[in-house]
């Protein structure tokens, strides 16, 4: 591996690292946090850029899948009063995990099933009740009043 | 509010973040990574081998320095000797009446070696291995009958009369490498040859020759009786060699024999011109010899009644000790003690065989099996001691008078 940074890679990164900060913020609800995994997704990468099929997705299996694991219990969010942050935080680390990948990176219930290691039943079920409680949340009225 | 609606309200809650710069940052930290997995590898190989090396070192020093893998000095089932007589190693052989429990050797012999109902005469049936030669008596003469090496009988179609009373077959009668046997007679030696049946009668000066014994290469007859010896050419022989020579001889015709001769006070090697020289000296206690020396490529064996042994007392008979003196420098030479029945008198309770006594003249060398084990007689029985292993096994049951064993026994 060479010492100066391969100008592929830093391309790649310089074109998504601001779109993935958002949504590991939004799902981690930490800015910090969401930098120090993002960081740690783009080095594991670099050590094995040669060798990865799907760039991609490798990063983002490493950015989105520790959300999920069931010590992943620090409060998101804190000290906010953005009503959008409000209501993101009474969501459930996988139903905010689910509800960022489906609406703010707009892949299908078929893609987050793939990256998070979810089924697709239970992307759709964590889909359908973020999205309920997060109307609820907003004062939007019972999510199955939604189109 | 509908679906389309969160993106921008997601979009506008992430608005505010500083945008990151962390390619460089993440390159660097990927090359220190890879660095320390790669110092991981190298120092993770090299405990392994320092490991693998203190752990030998441990093992070599636990173990006092034995830790290497030495093969055993004895061969599998080797019984140690029970001690030395005139310096030289002795086992006691299997009591009498036991011989039939014994592990047995396989050899074309079979499980007892008894006269055959048929036979096929040996001009349409030859051999190409003598095994075993056993006579038959037909009127007042016998005929020899000879079993080949792949267990078929063959007669051969001469007939021979007793020597001084006693049968002519000869415990050497059979050629070193198994194609001719040969019979002493009054006043002549006889050869039939296995391979064609092909019967030769040599004249001999008169006399009462009883005892045969073949030079190694084949050609050549040693054959004596009291008081006579001769060397006798049955073969192609050497220019201008006579075909009869006399041999210094001794009132013991069994004494006569090639390539050894074990002899009181000294192990004899033939020189092919019917003199001997000292290969040795010997030192044992003997009374008497009995029987011929037969030699193996490394040693040689005869038995011998010996004087009072202190080692292995006897009650009932004079102890009877097989001698198998090496005739190589690096081996050890060793000794068989014929032991006696266990009680006094032998009681026979039904088990196993009558515990006979081994009498004086009951028990002789025939030959070998191969350079480990020597092949002897006793009543009733062949058995082979096998002087690695000092083992005794049972070669067969005998139920003929005589019988002598050549080279085709090799399986």
């Amino acid at each position: 591996m060479q010492d100066t940074v391969d100008p592929d890679f830093a391309s790649f990164v310089d074109a998504r690292q601001g779109r993935w900060l958002r949504s590991a913020y939004l799902v981690y609800g930490d800015l910090h946090r969401a930098e120090e995994l993002l960081l740690r997704a783009f080095t594991q990468l670099s050590v094995r850029w040669t060798r990865v099929d799907d760039p991609d997705a490798f990063v983002q299996r490493m950015l989105y899948q520790p959300a999920l694991r069931p010590w992943n219990r620090a409060k998101p969010f804190p000290d906010e009063e953005d009503p959008v942050k409000l209501a993101l935080a009474e969501l459930t680390p996988a139903q905010r995990t689910v509800f960022v990948l489906l609406h703010l990176e707009e892949l299908t219930e078929f893609e987050v099933s793939e990256l998070l290691g979810l089924s697709h039943t239970a992307v759709h079920a964590h889909g359908m009740s973020a999205f309920g409680r997060f109307r609820t949340a907003m004062g939007a009225g019972d999510w199955r009043d939604a189109r | 509010m509908r679906r389309e609606d969160v993106q921008p309200l997601l979009l506008q809650a992430a608005d505010q973040l500083p945008e990151p710069e962390l390619a460089d940052a993440a390159w660097a930290a990927g090359v220190r990574v890879s660095r320390r997995r790669r110092r991981t590898v190298v120092i993770s190989v090299i405990a392994f081998i320092v490991l693998a090396i203190v752990a030998s070192i441990l093992i070599e020093v636990g173990t006092s320095g034995n830790a290497d893998i030495t093969p055993p000095t004895t061969p599998p089932g080797y019984i140690e000797a029970s001690g030395k007589i005139s310096g030289i190693d002795y086992w006691v052989a299997p009591p009498p009446g036991s011989e039939r429990f014994l592990d047995r050797l396989d050899t074309p012999l079979g499980d007892r070696l008894e006269l055959p109902d048929k036979v096929r005469p040996l001009a349409k049936h030859t051999l190409e291995t003598v095994a075993a030669v056993v006579l038959v008596k037909q009127g007042d003469r016998y005929a020899p009958v000879l079993l080949g090496a792949d267990g078929s009988w063959a007669k051969a179609d001469v007939g021979l009369v007793t020597v001084g009373g006693e049968s002519p077959l000869s415990p050497g009668a059979i050629s070193p490498y198994g194609r001719v046997v040969a019979f002493p007679q009054p006043g002549e030696l006889i050869t039939v040859n296995a391979t064609t049946a092909e019967i030769s009668r040599i004249p001999l000066p008169a006399g009462e020759f009883r005892s045969v014994s073949w030079v190694q290469d084949e050609q050549r007859v040693l054959i004596s009786g009291p008081g006579a010896a001769y060397q006798v050419v049955v073969g192609e022989g050497g220019d201008g060699e006579q075909a009869v020579i006399p041999v210094s001889a001794t009132d013991d015709p069994e004494e006569i024999t090639s390539p050894y001769r074990i002899q009181t006070g000294a192990v004899m090697r033939y020189l092919f011109n019917g003199r001997w020289m000292e290969d040795g000296p010997l030192t044992l206690p003997v009374r008497s010899w009995q029987g011929q020396t037969m030699s193996s490529n490394s040693a040689a064996a005869r038995l011998f009644i010996a004087e009072k042994l202190p080692e292995v007392p006897t009650r009932v008979s004079q102890p009877q000790v097989l001698a198998a003196i090496s005739t190589l420098r690096t081996l050890p030479s060793r000794l068989l003690v014929l032991g006696e029945p266990q009680d006094n008198p032998p009681t026979y309770e039904g088990a196993g065989d009558r515990p006979f006594v081994r009498v004086a003249g009951c028990c002789a060398v025939l030959g070998w099996y191969d350079d480990s084990n020597v092949l002897f007689r006793v009543h009733g029985w062949v058995l082979a001691w096998n002087l690695e292993s000092g083992r005794v096994r049972r070669v067969t049951e005998m139920r003929v008078d005589q019988v002598a064993l050549g080279p085709g026994l090799r399986l």
